[in-house]
């Protein structure tokens, strides 16, 4: 049983130590035929021959499979300077595509020393050559290539361990050659006598694969390139974000912010007001209602009799557009039906043939009116239904006011003077009438009244011309028409075109009054009145 | 650049050696290789010129020069005595075989060559100097025979033997001198 024990331990160690040498031979082989293979494309002599460590030598050459002898036809004959001949056995070795290799191989030999070798086939020489053997160096690929990060965008470092060759570590060069992975362009970095490599410029986030290879430097050793090293991949670090650009995109950032924090600053009352609109209050029109009486109204009603007439009068006369006012004289003809009154005015209006006729801010409702009655004259009742219109304001005080106001002739004989085009904008309620056949025509301070040729006409009067508010009496033949302006610029929208075309035959321009009236011309807030 | 530096290392060294002669201050330990490949370049040179001369190559007579094969294995076993003497010796030889070559040779091309070469044989004695490497002295007599010489007869062969020498046992003993691995493990 012990025996037994023995021999199979014996069977298991020689088994093993079979095994690790097949796998070495294997690997030995697989090593030999890369090396065949670069030699035969490498080098053009023959012989081929290499050295791997400090005291070898392999020589081989090829053959076809049809011409090839056995390997006892061939002698392999070497001398060294200075000495005599040697031989070395060949070994013959079965190759692809349909060719034998015949090798022989030297365990000891002499550097810095010239070689002659010789091959011998059946006494006739076939190859001949002479080399040092320190000149035909092929060494194994550098084993544990590996990659780590250096730490900093775009570099890798490579690292790896130099061939274990005594006294030629310094003779060393190396090749390393690094590439995106997938992309067959690459680049290459010569490195002597180190066994760490820095690849820098790099691409971030991006993987590379890596591999080298070995060869001697060629002064005192000199070879050929080792095979390749089985690549190495590796990804660089994730991309940062290119300072230049970040810094440039702040800067932008910083300025676009400034910019438009002028424009906000520059613009703040006005922003705030669509913002934050202010809300009306009427703590103004109530003087202390608020503040101290804490909005009790019936108590500041008690504490304030004296501003409370004042007050609905002042209130209305800010906050609601006052119409137009028609003021009668006493000794004004028959009353006129007020519905007449507006057809008349229109049919008026539309006798007006002159293309430059305007009609400027006039109560939408009484245009109307006018618009509908094609009478000729103006009547007298017509505008006492008008002077009906409820109002506290007796003649006399309005006569007596100092507001300006327009008159408007309303006359019989034709004089025919020459009229100014009013196109302009800024000026006040100019109201033009056609009528009759009045032909005197005065003018306003105003600017010019626009009158037509035709016969019946309406003139204006402007306040101004009476400074010392003398109204003159004109006549049975005048009617007034008192208009108070609160100032606020209202937008008809029947009257909002410039053109109304269905006003009878003439064309008649309106324009929409605007606050910007000179200030010399009407005091804003005061009223207009308009007199016939 | 590599050579320009070197020439003026090696001149520096030179003046060195002249400025304090006999002294036996040692000089820094000259441990970097890449002198004697320059020097080695030079020897090249040198030899690939003596080979396209076609005329005024030959010696006189034969001289005596280092063998310049190595065995790995046997120069192993020798110890660094052993090995800086058959380095030393030979250096020796060389110059004086050098020495004789530049009288026979009447190309004025190849003297510079010749010359620099002497120079150099001189600047690695001083190189060895400075890696405390025993220096060599010629036996009584003139020439030293031994088992590691022989004799050539032309001058393209010596130079080439030259070159050899330098490649060789000098770079093996400068690359191996124990004072420049002291520092290192």
């Amino acid at each position: 049983k012990k025996m037994t024990n023995d021999n199979l331990n014996k069977l298991l160690v020689f088994c093993v130590l079979f095994c690790a040498q097949k796998t070495s031979i294997v690997h030995g082989a697989q090593a030999l035929e890369t090396k065949v293979a670069l030699l035969l494309h490498a080098e053009p002599e023959n012989p081929k021959c290499f050295a791997e460590g400090m005291s070898d030598l392999t020589c081989f050459w090829e053959e076809d499979e049809e011409r090839a002898g056995s390997a006892d036809q061939y002698s392999f004959i070497y001398t060294y300077q200075n000495e005599n001949s040697s031989e070395c056995s060949i070994t013959a070795l079965p190759a692809a595509g349909g060719k034998r290799l015949y090798f022989c191989r030297l365990s000891q030999t002499q550097l810095f020393v010239p070689l002659d070798i010789r091959v011998f086939r059946d006494d006739l020489l076939i190859h001949n050559r002479s080399l040092f053997i320190e000149a035909v160096f092929l060494l194994d690929p550098p084993a544990n290539l590996t990659l780590t990060s250096t730490g900093m965008q775009g570099q890798l470092k490579a690292s790896w361990l130099p061939p274990s060759l005594k006294y030629m570590g310094d003779s060393m060069m190396y090749e390393v050659s690094y590439a995106m992975a997938g992309s067959h362009i690459g680049k290459v970095e010569e490195v002597q006598a180190s066994s760490e490599l820095i690849l820098r410029g790099l691409q971030s986030g991006t993987k590379y694969k890596v591999r080298i290879r070995v060869k001697l430097d060629g002064i005192s050793y000199s070879g050929y390139w080792s095979a390749w090293t089985d690549p190495v991949l590796m990804e660089t670090m994730p991309g940062d974000l290119d300072p230049l650009i970040v810094s440039l995109s702040l800067i932008i950032s910083l300025v676009l912010t400034l910019l438009s924090l002028l424009v906000l600053m520059s613009h703040r009352r006005f922003l705030l007001k669509k913002i934050w609109p202010i809300i009306p209050t009427p703590e103004s029109k109530f003087q202390g209602l608020f503040k101290v009486y804490g909005g009790d109204f019936q108590e500041w009603l008690g504490h304030s009799t004296g501003g409370l007439w004042l007050r609905p009068t002042y209130f209305y006369s800010e906050e609601f557009p006052v119409p137009l006012e028609v003021l009668s004289e006493v000794s004004l003809g028959p009353a006129l039906p007020s519905s007449a009154l507006p057809p008349k005015a229109s049919e008026a209006l539309g006798e007006e043939e002159d293309e430059d006729k305007k009609l400027k801010r006039v109560d939408p409702a009484l245009m109307e009116g006018w618009r509908k009655t094609p009478q000729e004259h103006w009547t007298m009742d017509q505008l006492r239904a008008i002077h009906q219109h409820p109002a506290p304001w007796t003649q006399s005080s309005l006569l007596e006011s100092h507001d300006a106001y327009v008159t408007l002739n309303a006359q019989n004989h034709s004089v025919e003077e020459p009229l100014d085009d009013i196109l302009e904008e800024t000026l006040p309620l100019q109201v033009l009438f056609a009528s009759g056949r009045t032909s005197s025509e005065s003018r306003s301070d105003l600017g010019s009244v626009q009158q037509s040729s035709g016969s019946g006409r309406l003139s204006s009067q402007s306040s101004f011309e009476y400074p010392n508010h003398t109204w003159p009496s004109k006549g049975p033949g005048y009617t007034y028409m008192a208009v108070a302006d609160s100032g606020v610029s209202m937008d008809y929208s029947p009257m909002s075109s410039n053109k109304i075309d269905d006003i009878g035959k003439g064309v008649i321009y309106t324009n929409e009054y605007k606050n910007e009236i000179p200030a010399h011309r009407r005091p804003i807030g005061t009223p207009i009145h308009f007199a016939f | 650049e590599l050579s320009k530096t070197s020439r003026l290392f090696a001149f520096l060294l030179m003046l060195l050696e002249w400025t304090k002669p006999g002294l036996s201050n040692p000089l820094r330990p000259i441990c970097d290789l890449r002198v004697l490949k320059h020097f080695i370049e030079e020897a090249r040179d040198a030899e690939a010129a003596m080979l396209a001369c076609k005329e005024g190559r030959g010696l006189a007579e034969p001289v005596t020069v280092p063998q310049t094969k190595v065995d790995f294995n046997v120069w192993e076993r020798k110890t660094a005595l052993e090995q800086a003497q058959e380095v030393q010796s030979g250096l020796w030889l060389l110059n004086q075989a050098i020495g004789s070559l530049r009288t026979s040779v009447t190309n004025t091309a190849l003297h510079s060559h010749i010359d620099n070469s002497l120079r150099n044989i001189f600047s690695i004695g001083q190189v060895l100097r400075s890696l405390n490497i025993q220096e060599y002295t010629p036996p009584a007599g003139g020439v030293a025979g031994g088992e590691e010489t022989w004799r050539v007869s032309s001058a393209s062969e010596l130079l080439q033997v030259h070159v050899n020498f330098l490649r060789g046992k000098v770079h093996l003993l400068l690359s191996n001198a124990p004072i420049c691995h002291q520092g290192s493990s």
